[in-house]
């Protein structure tokens, strides 16, 4: 019965109701999207380092685990006595370059293409082929479809005009490669490199042959790629942290606001209503668990609408923007969903306990 | 056998800013159980005080009150809310349904409240005796005035109440239905000795009530 007239509540006010139900949905929403697309930008960018198929990473001393923030390259020289290591097969130099033309950042792997490709296992071409001359460069599937690029088209980056030769199948590393001796000369780093990728024969070697390069190379970041996967997550990153719990908690603060204004409104207009059923013997908790169920259910249709909203969302973003990645996960699911539910539940406490409080004869006289 | 209703010296006092204005001045009055009681009396005399107390809907200010055994000046607010839900019926000018309802929801709701349950032979009872059967899924918005009342008696009555309250039951009435209503309450009184106590306004609905007691300035006048 209690259910029956919370649900006539709510279909008697179609507005409010609707108002309500998106508030939660937009909460919701923005909680899964902004741990989505923040987690999902570290994971692709990971899992695209990964695809370069190193089984370690050697850096210079004190570099961060983010490329390209790092200013002082290596000598390149370190690759040769990097591949005398035994159980090393093949060692990639790359010197990066940030990239932000085109109203994007990202970064531009110079690489030298045959060692590159022994690590790699080398690039799947969908068009063209690799370097042919300084200024060529390659760029990845989702890129090429992001911007409508095609092979022999001139893209500038890095003040230079540049012909793309390729486009690659994505998840190497970068999304643009050029040659890497063209990348030292736009920065006046010769002979240098930002990191090196080290292949081994058997990735069962990583242990050993990441004590063998930390003695060739005291001081220097030597990480194994399982190492670094585990490293890429937004915990390990205290500003994108602090950054998904503001938003989440202005989230959560427009929420809780709206079902508390919503659930405030609706009991003033329901002084009556209240007063009536306190007239029949409804005790106070009798009245907080109506109008907390009323919230509750506010707060599930809002759930599922954001939900759904958001996997519209991530289609459309994706759509719009093929190169960005979205991570939405069952477990931020659930986290959204008890954030929604607890902002509501406390959003509606308040106003259930003020009607809950009403005197009965005041209620019943009010007009 | 005991009455159901005693008061004595029976005092209300509101406050109202800094200024205390006193609603019941010290009423005395014995009801006794299968009684139909009509209170007339001017406005502002009191009458609705005395039934917001006798209802347990507001706490007295002094005096005793005693209905069905209980010391309404020892009980506190949640003591007066069980008690109202399982002895007390309310019937307001205003009928006082819930819109969003239907009249069989709004009837069944008093049943969830008291917590026994839907009890469908007491229902199908009250719903024929107030010829409602029609009317069952309305809502209030479609329905007459006459009807909304006697929607609003059978939710009274459906949970068979020691004492039923009716605040002007016919203000809001034309005059057949007001005599409808009138009428049920009659019968209600005779066929199930369903003590009544109903302020009224209207000289003509008060004669139907087998006791008339006149009200003046908080107190009773005449009996």
């Amino acid at each position: 019965m209690i259910n029956k007239m919370v649900l006539q509540n709510l279909l008697h006010r179609p507005v409010r109701t609707a108002v309500s139900v998106l508030a939660v949905a937009i909460e919701v929403g923005m909680v899964m999207l902004v741990v989505g697309l923040s987690t999902g930008m570290l994971h692709e960018s990971a899992k695209r380092v990964e695809g370069v198929g190193a089984d370690i990473l050697v850096q210079p001393p004190g570099a961060s685990m983010f490329f390209g923030l790092t200013q002082s390259p290596m000598p390149i020289k370190i690759a040769d006595r990097l591949a005398e290591i035994p159980r090393v097969a093949a060692v990639a130099p790359v010197l990066f370059q940030f990239n932000s033309s085109g109203g994007g950042l990202g970064l531009i792997y110079g690489i030298d293409l045959n060692s590159f490709n022994r690590v790699s296992g080398g690039f799947v071409y969908h068009a063209g082929g690799g370097f042919e001359q300084p200024y060529d460069i390659v760029v990845d599937d989702w890129y090429a479809k992001a911007n409508h690029v095609k092979v022999g088209q001139t893209l500038r980056f890095l003040n230079h005009d540049f012909r793309v030769s390729g486009i690659v199948e994505h998840g190497k590393g970068a999304r643009l490669f050029i040659p890497l001796d063209t990348a030292q000369d736009l920065t006046v780093a010769q002979g240098r490199a930002s990191i090196f990728f080290v292949k081994l024969t058997n990735a069962g070697y990583t242990d050993d042959a990441k004590a063998a390069i930390s003695k060739l190379l005291p001081g220097y970041q030597v990480l194994p790629m399982r190492e670094y996967m585990s490293m890429m997550t937004s915990n390990n990153l205290p500003a994108l942290q602090v950054f998904i719990t503001v938003l989440i908690s202005v989230a959560v603060t427009i929420g809780f606001l709206v079902i508390f204004l919503s659930m405030y409104t609706t009991i003033t207009e329901r002084t009556r209503e209240i007063g009536i059923l306190k007239s029949l013997g409804a005790s106070k908790a009798y009245i907080i668990e109506a109008i907390l169920r009323e919230a509750t259910l506010l707060a599930t249709m809002g759930i599922v609408a954001g939900l759904l909203g958001t996997l519209a969302a991530k289609r459309l973003i994706i759509a719009s923007f093929p190169t960005q990645a979205v991570d939405l996960t069952p477990d931020w699911a659930i986290y959204s969903a008890i954030l929604a539910l607890a902002g509501t539940l406390i959003g509606a406490f308040y106003p259930a306990l003020r009607a809950a409080r009403l005197d009965p004869v005041d209620a019943l006289g009010y007009e | 056998m005991e009455p159901i209703i005693v008061t004595q010296d029976l005092k209300k006092v509101y406050r109202l800013g800094k200024v205390d204005v006193p609603a019941l001045r010290g009423v005395d009055l014995v009801v006794q159980e299968g009684e139909f009681l009509a209170v007339v009396g001017p406005s502002g005399c009191g009458k609705s005080t005395l039934l917001h107390i006798l209802g347990g809907l507001t706490s007295p200010t002094s005096g005793h009150v005693l209905v069905d055994g209980n010391d309404f000046m020892t009980m506190n607010d949640g003591d007066r809310t069980r008690f109202r839900r399982h002895k007390i019926g309310f019937v307001f000018q205003r009928f006082n349904l819930l819109p969003t309802l239907t009249a069989r929801q709004n009837i069944a709701i008093a049943q969830h409240i008291q917590g026994n349950g839907f009890n469908p032979h007491r229902f199908d009872a009250v719903v024929e005796m107030l010829g409602i059967q029609g009317k069952l899924n309305h809502k209030p918005f479609a329905m007459s005035g006459g009807e909304q009342q006697r929607v609003a008696i059978a939710r009274a009555v459906i949970c068979e109440p020691k004492i039923l309250l009716a605040d002007e039951p016919t203000g809001n009435l034309d005059t057949e239905n007001s005599q409808i209503v009138l009428n049920m309450l009659r019968a209600l009184n005779r066929s199930f000795r369903q003590t009544i106590l109903m302020i009224t306004h209207n000289p003509e609905a008060a004669a139907v009530a087998d006791r008339i007691v006149r009200m003046r300035d908080g107190r009773v006048v005449s009996d």
